[in-house]
């Protein structure tokens, strides 16, 4: 049975339509990408899932149940966790802090949030810098706490937004490691980035937006050679060049 | 387990220092001052609940702290309760009011939550102004009634006062400590940190503000329930003015916001300050001491925003790097 189905989302902000009859379903323990160039809708179909948009038409299920409309931290609260594009840390607080809020999302009690945030950032490998304030990290330590406090709130489903963008090659493979990891824990997980490379090695399965609408589904290897997919990415023109070879 | 003892150390000492200081000091005035001091950290700690920890700066505190001192007045004067009864009744009101308040007010943002908390201040003193029923702007006098701690009046010495007053204020250091360390505080500091962060992690951001603010609104009440009990004279213009919303911010920002002891260093700094300069300047120096206040915190603000306690806490950190 599928975790999470999207069937015929739709989003629109006044004339603006960001999200156009989106269907999507991700199963228990995949990896799936949601990629697209800039603008394609990716945030906002993202938004609408874990509940920061309520969606303009369709239903959001998860477990079965349908989710359409639900408070952000309600849907937090069955299992669906997120990081932000832009890191949305607790720059006053720190860094054991911050991850403790998001394990409270479990508990109500201050001293097992603290030891389920310790595991969590051992499990990052951000345990050394636990006692550093959460604003003086640096952006890739910054990314790793974004993703310890989703992951501490000890989701089902969890969604990155471009949780990769803007490491250097070092740091993106290290991430890529620490999503590795947390699917063999046995948490399912839906990638949002526009950068294919980071995608590609680690999806099951790719779903590709462009202009607010699904272009394609299908495995990696697929998906990269797919023709609406390079028109969507590298141009009409390239598009065309490239075939006349 | 040892450095858990020695942070006990200081507050022992000072709660025991204060404990004695009204044996030692016969004099009504420092008595007095004590009083004052000991009912503005409450006030300054209650603020800090909402505003320091939660981050949503209310300037409209005054609401809950003439509340609580008229509930209780108006329920000895027409109804013959005790006091106490009336303090517990006034903070339950309060957090009706809160409830009310937060409603409407937490839906805005930043300086647009601030600028609604002074208008429903303003509002809640012109209203009780042109209330005859409960004195309108002539105020209540409470009845004088024999000394004793069921009626909560004692006309013959401060004493019983201060000790009322310090277990009020010790109170509240001990909820502010539960709250500092419990999913309260990680929450409301979340809340005050980032909205959006805050509600994707599972915190329900309306009924966090909504806790806030009645802890908030009881401890204030509580405070205004006893300075009618002290002062025992009550009118609109003393316990529903602004510059007494404002004074109770200032005295947790002067200490540092969102800690524990914040708004008892902000207390001490700010309300002797505020005495002598009403005995030194008399009538006509109304507002000296408002006027050092601004230029405390225009310093504060400019050189070390955490507060005075953000100057403890630089030094702490030097010593352990």
């Amino acid at each position: 049975m599928a975790l999470l189905e999207v069937q015929q989302l739709s989003k629109r902000f006044g004339g603006l339509v960001a999200n156009d009859r989106i269907d999507l379903q991700v199963n228990e323990g995949e990896i799936v990408g949601l990629i697209g160039p800039n603008g394609a809708g990716k945030t906002t179909l993202f938004n609408c899932i874990a509940g920061f948009y309520p969606p303009s038409e369709g239903t959001v299920r998860f477990k079965g149940e349908n989710i359409t409309g639900f408070p952000a931290n309600e849907i937090c609260l069955l299992g669906i966790a997120r990081t932000f594009q832009i890191v949305r840390i607790f720059k006053d607080m720190t860094v054991l802090e911050n991850v403790m809020v998001g394990a409270f999302n479990r508990t109500n009690l201050a001293a097992r949030a603290k030891t389920k945030a310790l595991e969590v950032l051992d499990f990052c490998g951000l345990a050394p810098k636990k006692s550093m304030l959460a604003g003086g990290l640096t952006i890739a330590d910054k990314k790793r706490l974004e993703f310890a406090k989703a992951l501490a709130t000890e989701p089902t489903l969890l969604m990155l937004d471009e949780a990769m963008a803007g490491l250097n090659p070092a740091e993106t493979v290290e991430a890529i490691e620490l999503v590795r990891k947390v699917r063999e824990s046995g948490i399912t997980l839906l990638l949002v980035e526009h950068v294919m490379e980071v995608v590609m090695p680690i999806s099951n399965r790719v779903v590709v937006l462009d202009y607010g609408k699904k272009i394609a589904e299908d495995v990696p290897e697929k998906v990269i050679n797919n023709e609406e997919v390079i028109k969507a990415y590298l141009g009409e023109k390239y598009h065309a060049s490239r075939r006349a070879h | 387990m040892n450095a858990n003892k020695k942070k006990w150390i200081w507050p022992a000492i000072g709660a025991i220092l204060l404990l004695i200081y009204p044996l030692v000091i016969t004099l009504p005035f420092p008595r007095h001052l004590m009083i004052m001091i000991f009912l503005y950290a409450t006030l300054g700690l209650a603020w800090n609940m909402i505003g320091g920890y939660a981050g949503q700066i209310s300037l409209g505190h005054a609401v809950y702290f003439g509340t609580g001192a008229y509930t209780s007045t108006l329920l000895l004067m027409k109804l013959g309760v005790s006091p106490w009864a009336g303090m517990l009744a006034g903070g339950i009101l309060s957090i009706g009011l809160a409830f009310i308040i937060g409603y409407p007010c937490f839906k805005l943002a930043g300086h647009y939550f601030a600028i609604a908390t002074i208008a429903i201040g303003e509002i809640a003193q012109h209203w009780m102004l042109n209330w005859d029923w409960a004195g309108a702007a002539v105020g209540l006098t409470l009845p004088i009634l024999p000394e004793s701690l069921i009626n909560l009046e004692f006309h013959t010495t401060k004493v019983p006062y201060y000790y009322i007053a310090f277990g009020i204020f010790a109170l509240s250091i001990m909820v502010t400590y539960w709250i500092d360390r419990s999913k309260l505080g990680y929450y409301f500091k979340a809340i005050k940190g980032d909205l959006l962060a805050a509600r994707s992690l599972g915190i329900d951001v309306a009924r966090y503000k909504f806790y806030a603010l009645a802890l908030s609104a009881f401890f204030t009440s509580i405070c205004g329930s006893f300075y009618a009990q002290y002062i025992l004279f009550i009118d609109p213009d003393s316990v529903f003015p602004l510059m007494l919303s404002i004074i109770v911010c200032l005295v947790a920002t002067l200490g540092g916001v969102g800690t524990v002891w914040g708004p008892v260093i902000g207390a001490f700094i700010l309300i002797p300050i505020s005495e002598f300069t009403r005995i030194q300047f008399g009538g006509g120096g109304k507002g000296t001491d408002l006027i050092i206040y601004g230029f405390l915190i225009m310093v504060i603000s400019i050189y070390q925003p955490f507060g005075v306690i953000g100057i403890t806490k630089r030094f702490r950190k030097k010593e352990s790097e």
